[in-house]
């Protein structure tokens, strides 16, 4: 500083000649300085709008394209999962409505006995022979009150015929009515039956309309996002986001149990695959291990394939009911066979261990107690089981992993959005900082050479006046 | 959809085609990796009664630490140390677990034998067997390698014998000095048996090795080496 000054000796005067001479000498590059600085204003902070503006486009553009795909899979998603839906449909139709026709037949065969039935029931009951018109007739004749006794004779024969005839006609008729008691009697279990063929039928119907039901929610869900009105984005989005979630998580879960498996098949791995190399600084033993962990989840992917539950592969999900048939055999078997080599694995795993810690308990000078038989079976069983168990489940990440892979393609674009975003607003707010910033200065420098300015206008009006 | 289903299977195919590529591009050898251990015992004058301890410390200390690949000589120090006979035992254990559990059991008998030989050498060569050591543990190269001598430090030369490391004599090897017994002059003045270390240490640093320590514990020797692997 001491170097700028004119008179080292007399550093105030020396300041204040500094002062005075850039004062005059800014009063005068006033209007080019102020130029320049708002050049330099409208560079860089417009530049910076600009760029701001042209991130916000940006973001725009990659939402609506994220948008469109979004509703792109989501369509695709549900006229697959109509589609699918029909198939089951179709299944559900050849499957409860197959024996319709049979049920029917059955129905047809219980009313046609009923009916039988139901009109020899309805045969009229034999009537007494008709003795009492033929009494009155003959006691209409001429002398029957006078006592002739053949009349008398004859209206005793026929009265005793006609107590027979009735006595008869009455047991004829406790004959009949007893036969239309069996024949109602033995309708009972054939309506019974009816009732029971009708229930099933009903049953099986619902069943087809439930299916059918489905349809519709989904024709509805279809609908509505054919449409593509921002609720349904929101509700698609929001459907992503929680599927990526949730999936993650799961991951996360299956993830720990995969270090579980791998930590229970390393050890003994080495014992089976002795190896003096390594890959990336992992022993091929531990390799092999990780590749039988990869090798149940691949599995479990194509178990999952030919079940239908996911559809990862599109060959697989064209494939002809026979083949993918063969496909899961293969899977449950494969499966099986890795399970049941991870069991065997548990086992040696628990050997190797054993023998480690007798071989340094002999090392140590210790006399080896052995361990309790029990516990040690118990733990054997338990790595068994364990071994055997951990491959089935891990089968089961094919479903979470599929989830997240179909919805991270949005979160993740969501995400970059997001940042993008941010970036923008940064850009801006920067860009308005140093808009700001270099009106100050120019403030600034209007407030140093105020005393000439104020000396100009003090001029200005005296020359007006 | 369709798109996004076939990109998915591609990736799942390229996922499975990765380990192939790194099984073929990133083998690397074990040697690295490994573990290589020399224990110089020291059967000269005083301590050579420590032998014993010397053994129990190696059994119960170094050998369980010991993973398959790893490497322990067992080296005596005597009037002449740096001589092939010198090496008592040497263990290069199998990559099989099993395996390495049967010749750890077979070096601990080997070492029990050693502890109920009673020779005793007049001179004490230490020089020499690290030189040998030294050797030994670079003919390994093995990623570790650790040196533990069991004596009292005090170096005695046979007439005539003559002992100079190399500037890279212990390159890469960390060195300490075990169980070191004070002898009878170091009790009455402390600042004997202080100089001698602060001596042997700046000797081994000075000829490249990577560490020193002399104040290691016994029970503290599976962490010393699982620290340095």
């Amino acid at each position: 500083m001491s170097s700028l000054y004119i008179w080292p000796q007399m550093p105030f005067l020396s300041i204040t000649v500094l002062v005075i001479a850039s004062m005059i000498f800014l009063y005068l590059a006033r209007t080019p300085m102020h130029l320049a600085l708002e050049s330099l204003s409208d560079g860089i902070a417009g530049g910076l709008e600009r760029t701001a503006e042209w991130i916000k486009a940006v973001v725009i553009k990659m939402r609506e394209k994220n948008k469109k795909v979004l509703l792109e899979s989501s369509i695709a998603a549900s006229e697959e999962k109509i589609a699918q839906e029909f198939k089951r449909v179709e299944a559900s139709y050849t499957k409860h409505l197959a024996e319709y026709p049979a049920l029917h037949l059955k129905l047809d065969e219980s009313i046609t006995a009923i009916d039988a039935d139901f009109k020899e029931c309805g045969q009229v009951v034999p009537e007494a022979p008709g003795w009492n018109d033929a009494v009155e007739s003959i006691a209409s004749i001429k002398g029957t009150a006078s006592g002739d006794r053949v009349i008398e004779k004859m209206l005793k024969e026929l009265h005793k015929s006609a107590v027979d005839g009735e006595k008869m006609a009455l047991s004829e008729m406790q004959k009949v009515s007893t036969k239309r008691h069996k024949i109602l009697s033995s309708l009972a279990p054939v309506w019974k039956k009816i009732q029971k063929t009708m229930v099933e039928v009903n049953k099986r119907v619902e069943l087809v309309l439930e299916t059918s039901g489905k349809i519709e929610n989904y024709m509805q869900e279809y609908d509505k996002i054919r449409t593509g009105g921002d609720d349904s984005i929101d509700m698609l989005s929001s459907k992503a986001t929680k599927l990526f979630i949730f999936s993650i998580i799961v991951i996360t879960v299956a993830s720990f149990g995969a270090f579980v498996n791998f930590q229970l098949i390393a050890l003994p791995m080495s014992e089976l695959v002795p190896a003096g190399t390594r890959v990336l600084g992992l022993h091929v033993s531990d390799i092999s291990a990780l590749v039988i962990v990869t090798l149940e989840i691949v599995l479990g992917i194509f178990l999952m394939e030919a079940l239908a539950v996911t559809n990862i592969f599109p060959q697989i999900a064209g494939l002809t009911l026979g083949k993918r048939r063969i496909l899961l055999y293969a899977a449950i078997l494969g499966l099986f066979f890795l399970a049941s080599v991870e069991a065997a694995l548990a086992v040696l795993r628990e050997h190797i261990a054993a023998t480690n810690a007798a071989t340094t308990q002999a090392l140590a000078g210790d006399v080896a107690t052995g361990t309790d038989s029990e516990g040690s079976n118990i733990t054997v069983i338990g790595q068994a089981t364990l071994g055997f168990v951990l491959p089935w489940i891990l089968a089961m990440v094919a479903v979470p992993l599929e989830m997240l892979i179909e919805s991270s393609q949005h979160v993740l674009s969501k995400l970059l959005i997001l940042i993008i975003l941010m970036i923008g607003y940064l850009v801006g707010i920067i860009g308005h900082i140093l808009s700001t910033i270099m009106k100050t200065i120019i403030h600034i420098y209007d407030a140093y050479i105020i005393i000439p300015t104020q000396i100009e206008n003090l001029l200005k009006r005296k020359s007006s006046t | 959809m369709i798109k996004l289903k076939k990109s998915l299977s591609v990736s799942v195919l390229s996922l499975a085609v990765l380990p192939l590529v790194v099984l073929l591009t990133g083998c690397s050898d074990n040697k690295e990796y490994e573990t290589a251990i020399c224990a110089l015992a020291d059967i000269s004058g005083t301590y050579a009664k420590e032998k014993k301890s010397m053994v129990n410390i190696i059994k119960a200390g170094i050998v369980p630490t010991l993973v398959p690949g790893d490497n322990l000589v067992l080296i005596t120090i005597d009037s002449n140390s740096f001589n092939e006979e010198n090496i008592k035992g040497k263990l290069k254990l199998d990559y099989r677990p099993s395996e390495a559990n049967k010749q750890k059991i077979k070096f601990a008998k080997k070492l029990d034998d050693f502890a109920e030989n009673s020779s005793r050498a007049k001179y004490t060569d230490i020089s020499g067997a690290m030189m040998l050591c030294s050797g030994h543990l670079k003919s390994t190269q093995a990623g570790t390698q650790l040196m533990f001598i069991f004596s009292d430090m005090k170096e005695e030369l046979k007439p005539g014998i003559r002992r100079s490391f190399n500037n890279d004599e212990f390159e890469n090897i960390d060195i300490a000095a075990m169980n070191v017994i004070k002898l009878n002059e170091d009790s009455s003045d402390p600042q004997v048996f202080r100089s001698r270390i602060k001596k042997w240490k700046k000797r081994v640093l000075k000829h490249s090795a990577k560490s020193w320590n002399a104040t290691l514990d016994p029970t503290e020797i599976a962490n010393y080496i699982d620290d340095h692997r």
